[in-house]
């Protein structure tokens, strides 16, 4: 019995059998798209400038790709799922309104004193925030049955809607804090540096590798990718299938929130119309990475690339002085392209009986 | 094909002809150094000829160049300073996204050694930047509604244009308009909207208040970009005869609207003027390091177009004689 | 013998490592209806998609009127006189039946589409068809066998020589099969030649006049009417000589472990009951056959014991504790799990691998703490493998690398790896080829002489015979009859309604 199965294992699958070799190097390539697109635009621009490839302006692009990175790593989660995330450029906004607003300090009228909560406090509450937003958009999406493109959009216009209104469309400026009410240290996350690498650049290895080993190595990580790639199958195998899209939902939300935190501290300030339209880009983001809209394939190291291709080529193109009409096609270039080879791998693999 | 010709008339009006794609690194053979200019968006004439003159003048004192946009992203703004300082500028010609938001970005490329210098709008907080040079936007609001309530009379019943409320100018216009126009107690304001500078939300609002309010007399608008929109709206609905449309900015559209009678007046943002001198302090900087000017805040006079003088509009934003 | 207006000779069809097809000749007789018989997963729906342009065969030829065609696409076939009404129906709800009707071939004026004139073709048609259906109304308005009437109506409305039934009555009333059995002696008269395929043998024999049997994608034999009978169709369909095993004799069957009682579930679409106060139970060690035709109430049965979808009212008691109320994933937990019907729906994520897939129900057995275990991973995945003897290249390889018996074997490795107590399997032979069948069979024979109690559906009465102790059959969500494993095919299929003329 035991002999038998092993040679039936042993023996290769025909639909298998696949020539080695060349085939093996497009293979390769195919897979590591992303990594070798962001090889190939790093050398186009050190070669085209000479301020491209330096240590400075590496920090300076890792810094600028801190933000897109972490709305991308929030929204490949929700895209494992199969579904999509349309309100975290919002919620951004709304979360640097917010921490701005909590730094002025809360007035309570019923007791006539204004709390300033400590900087932690302002932190904890505001990834609050994104986590509720992320709560509604998750009830909406797997309770409602709201189709998740209808539901996040909706948020996508409460959120701004509810930003300009607690600042009248005005940009809060002073997060600075002071030392009498105990509240400083805002500036810390975008401003310091922590062995020479900014603090947002490490918030976004810290998330990245919380949401890596999420996806790698826990019980929810398998949930998610069951439940992307076939939810009914997932919800017959017995993951809890709603529970696991809420869950989704609530972490880019979380991820959003402390992107707002981040570029609200790198520009000691929080405007409502902050992070405009970056849900496309993380979305593209995640699409250059390698995975895929229909759910179920995807990485948070793949998506970690597409944030540094897209960031990396627009950091180049403007340093470069290519004209800002230039860079939009490009950008639009390649998220084309990422999504045809999205199209050739897992078409090309998958096969239908 | 009439857009075409419009930025075509754009280009030769600026004083150098610029080549639009000259790259920093292929034109660092030029001795000066690199200068980067940062408007909001280039595809509003207003701020192209703002980047244009700034570019040409910089070729013109021996500097490269580049124009970009950061649209109002306080971030992309804050990017584009990130690659000037790595491009090792030597000087920013910056027109801020943001009259608070910006102020980090001002500090950040100070902080780098570069000196800022910021055109058409303010930021929040002073020294920093080398200087601010604006319109005099009071002065050209008074300029403005002045020459509006002359047409206009002293009983009328008028609606008013807000522009994006995120930006000082806004408020400025507004406050300039209603000083002079309170003064009349028979001009009735009827509706205020806020139509963010835009010339579509302006058509868009200004439908709805023809629904909502069926008589009013005339327009003053913050910008020309939205009187425009209003004056679209009213003459699709016939409602343009004897309406008075009055603008700010002396975007070439406007003239145009003035030469066809549909618009009364616009004042004129002197953006050529100061944009040019922006970067003719910034070379005095570089070469002696020192301000040229020593007040931080410049305020630059506006003018009025009228029927009368709209012959003297020889190129975009620029009133000759 | 009449002339074959349309031959296949030696058709071959290969999927992927599935081999659907094995050089088949199949004659259509000028004028006359001819039968296809065969099994679920033997091949006809494969065969009648490769002569209505559907697939391309592997290797072979089709011959019409005596010369090679190649059939590329169903427009090919179309313009050749050839029409397929397909099993699953293939209207689009949201148009009215006229507009479905004339899809893709809209009748068209200088000025636009002619409705007037499609709507008085389709009129015309509903007369024949005896269907009192106002071509206005909107296909998803319609009863089922109502749009299955709407598909014949598409089908004969291209005038064509060839007109193929891929079980057309299923979902018909008994008067409407009669309408379309008139329908079909009118076509014939007319000289259209007739390819029909159905489950219900005894129907489909008052109606044919020549019988092919396809098995396990051979064909196996081919007689006039005249010449056969219904033992005779059974025998070539099941075959004589395969063996699928038989029920293990030497445990004694314990205590119940599944006990239903009154259960009742709610028709998914609509109005009626699908399950209708069933009452079962099962013993640990005990494997129960349920047989029944499509919409006897099988499948609601089974997914609504492992919690898929809400019963109505009555009790589902696992070990005498009650379970009804419980989530799918407390269910597999005190022991109760169910293999679905269709694998590729239900069974398998196809993004993820062969091991993933094994491993997925069982992800709680190997999570200590935060993070999931791999090495006690891998034993679940490689004791799986072993135990349902899943033919893969590893457990890293792509689950559609495997061929469906296997993908069959990896949903049941699944599911047994959360070491159940009882096991529901909803139609565990479909689709996957008779050597597949009889391992499948083999291991549910072997679980359950260890105690595990297990049910399972079928629609191939063959299976009832061949492993269950005990054969339950199911008609209009009802038991119909119960049966020892001493009785008949014929006894059983009688039960079902399936060897009675409608």
């Amino acid at each position: 019995m035991t002999d038998e199965t092993s040679k039936m294992t042993d023996t290769p699958n025909a639909s298998q059998a696949k020539p080695k070799g060349a085939f093996d190097i497009g293979h390769l390539i195919l897979e590591g798209r992303a990594f070798f697109a962001l090889i190939a635009i790093i050398a186009v621009f050190s070669f085209l400038s000479p301020n491209y490839a330096t240590v400075s302006n590496f920090l300076i692009m890792m810094n600028q790709s801190a933000i897109f990175g972490l709305l991308a790593v929030g929204m490949v989660l929700v895209i494992l799922n199969g579904g999509i995330d349309l309100s975290v450029g919002s919620v951004l906004g709304l979360a640097g309104v917010f921490a701005g607003f909590l730094m002025q300090g809360v007035e309570l009228q019923w007791a006539g004193v204004i709390l300033y909560p400590p900087v932690w406090a302002v932190v904890v509450l505001t990834i609050g925030l994104g986590a509720f937003v992320g709560y509604v958009n998750g009830v909406l999406i797997a309770i409602f049955k709201v189709p998740a493109f209808v539901a996040t959009l909706g948020s996508l216009y409460v959120a701004r809607g509810v930003a300009l209104l607690m600042t009248n469309g005005l940009t809060f400026n002073n997060l600075d804090g002071s030392p009498e009410l105990g509240n400083t240290g805002f500036n810390w996350l975008g401003f310091n540096r922590l062995a020479g690498v900014p603090i947002g650049v490490w918030i976004l290895i810290t998330v990245a590798t919380l949401a890596g080993l999420l996806l790698t190595r826990t019980a929810f990580g398998r949930w998610l990718y069951a439940s992307g790639g076939n939810a009914r199958a997932a919800d017959l195998s017995g993951v809890p299938v709603k529970r696991v899209q809420i869950t989704v939902y609530m972490l880019s939300g979380m991820c959003a929130a402390i992107a707002g935190l981040v570029l609200s501290s790198q520009l000691t300030s929080a405007g409502p119309n902050a992070g405009f339209t970056y849900e496309l880009t993380a979305i593209a983001a995640v699409v250059v990475g390698g995975a895929s809209l229909m759910g179920g394939r995807g990485t948070v190291r793949g998506t970690l690339l597409g944030t540094f291709v897209i960031v990396f080529l627009s950091a180049g193109l403007v340093i470069t002085g290519v004209s800002f009409y230039w860079q939009t096609v490009f950008t639009g270039a390649v998220i084309v392209l990422a999504v045809m080879l999205n199209s050739i791998q897992y078409g090309g693999l998958g096969k239908r009986s | 094909m009439i857009k075409l010709t419009r930025r075509q008339a754009l280009l030769t009006g600026v004083a150098t002809a610029a080549t639009t794609a000259s790259m920093p690194f292929a034109a660092s053979a030029q001795d000066g150094g690199f200068i980067s200019v940062i408007v909001n968006d280039p595809a509003n004439p207003y701020w192209f000829t703002e980047g244009e003159v700034a570019k040409a003048t910089a070729e013109e004192l021996g500097y490269s160049a580049t124009v970009s946009a950061h649209r109002g992203d306080t971030n992309v703004e804050s990017n584009l300073v990130d690659a000037a300082i790595t491009n090792n500028a030597v000087a920013i010609i910056l027109d801020p996204a943001n009259a608070d938001g910006s102020v980090g970005v001002v500090r950040k490329a100070t902080d780098a050694g570069i000196p800022v210098f910021l055109v058409n709008a303010e930021i929040n907080e002073s020294g920093i930047a080398i200087g601010q040079l604006v319109s005099n936007n009071a002065q050209g609001a008074a300029l403005g509604a002045i020459a509006w309530q002359e047409i206009v009379g002293e009983e009328a019943k008028f609606v008013e244009f807000y522009g994006n409320p995120a930006d000082n100018n806004a408020a400025t216009r507004s406050n300039g308009y209603n000083t002079v126009l309170s003064q009349y107690p028979g001009l009735e304001k009827v509706a205020e909207e806020v139509a963010n500078w835009d010339r579509t939300q302006g058509y868009n609002k200004m439908q709805s208040i023809m629904q909502a309010t069926p008589e009013f007399d005339a327009v003053i608008s913050g910008n020309d970009e939205m009187a425009l929109g209003a004056i679209a709206a009213m003459k699709e609905a016939g409602r343009l005869d004897g309406v008075t449309v009055g603008g700010f900015d002396g975007s070439p559209d406007a003239v145009e609207a003035i030469k066809a009678g549909e618009m009364a007046y616009t004042v004129l943002q002197p953006v050529a003027v100061f944009s040019r001198e922006a970067v003719i302090q910034a070379d005095h900087y570089i070469k002696n390091g020192s301000a040229m000017v020593s007040e931080e805040k410049q305020l630059f006079d506006c003018l009025l177009i009228t029927p009368d003088n709209v012959g003297n509009y020889t190129a975009a934003f620029t009133l000759s004689g | 013998m009449t002339e074959a207006v349309l031959a296949a000779r030696g058709i071959s069809k290969q999927f992927g490592a599935v081999e659907a097809l094995r050089n088949v000749n199949f004659d259509v007789h000028r004028g006359e209806v001819t039968t296809l018989f065969g099994e679920n997963g033997a091949g006809k729906s494969t065969l009648m998609k490769i002569l209505s342009g559907v697939h391309q065969p592997t290797s072979g030829q089709i011959l019409l009127e005596g010369q090679p065609v190649r059939l590329t696409s169903t427009v090919d076939a179309a313009n050749l006189g050839i029409s397929i009404i397909h099993q699953e129906l293939s209207l689009a709800p949201n148009m009215t039946v006229r507009d479905n009707i004339f899809m893709g071939r809209e009748i068209m004026r200088r000025t636009g589409v002619d409705f007037a004139e499609e709507e008085r073709q389709v009129r015309e048609l509903m007369r024949d068809l005896e269907e009192d259906i106002d071509p206005r109304t909107l296909v998803e308005d319609l009863r089922l066998g109502q749009q299955q009437i709407v598909e014949i109506a598409r089908a004969l409305s291209v005038n064509a020589n060839i007109l193929i039934m891929d079980e057309p009555t299923s979902a018909l009333s008994a008067a409407e099969v009669e309408v379309l059995f008139k329908v079909i002696r009118d076509l014939k008269a007319r000289g259209v030649s007739i390819v029909y395929i159905s489950h219900h043998l005894e129907e489909a024999l008052t109606i044919t006049d020549h019988a092919v049997v396809l098995r396990d994608g051979a064909m196996t034999a081919a007689a006039p009417r005249a010449d056969i009978d219904l033992e005779w169709i059974v025998r070539n369909m099941v075959g004589e000589n395969f063996d699928l095993g038989s029920p293990p004799q030497d445990h004694r069957m314990g205590a119940p472990a599944l006990s239903i009682e009154g259960l009742t579930v709610p028709q998914e679409s609509g109005t009626g009951r699908a399950v209708d106060a069933l009452d079962l139970e099962v013993r640990a060690g005990e494997i129960v056959c349920i047989y029944g035709l499509m919409g006897a109430g099988r499948t609601e049965l089974m997914e609504c014991v492992a919690g898929r979808l809400p019963q109505a009212s009555g009790a589902i008691r696992l070990h005498g504790r009650d379970v009804s109320r419980m989530t799918i994933a407390e269910r597999i937990a005190a022991g109760l799990v169910l293999v679905p019907e269709d694998r590729q729906r239900d069974g398998l994520v196809q993004t993820m691998t062969v091991g993933r897939n094994l491993s997925l129900a069982s992800i709680r057995d190997f999570t200590r703490g935060v993070f999931t275990d791999r090495t006690s991973e891998d034993e679940i995945i490689a004791s799986s493998i072993k135990t349902v003897t899943v033919k893969t290249d590893g457990p890293d390889a792509p689950i559609s690398s495997l061929s469906g018996g296997n993908q069959q074997k990896v949903v049941i490795g699944k599911m047994l790896a959360t070491d159940p107590s009882v096991v529901l399997l909803d139609e565990p032979s479909r689709g996957i080829d008779v050597g597949a069948k009889a391992e499948v069979f083999r291991i549910l024979a072997e679980r359950a002489s260890e105690g595990l109690a297990v049910v399972f559906t079928t629609s191939e009465v063959s299976e009832c015979l061949s492993i269950a102790h005990r054969i339950i059959v199911m008609r209009r969500g009802k038991i119909a009859a119960e049966f020892s494993q001493d009785t008949t095919k014929e006894a059983i299929m009688t039960a079902s309604g399936e060897a009675v003329v409608a």
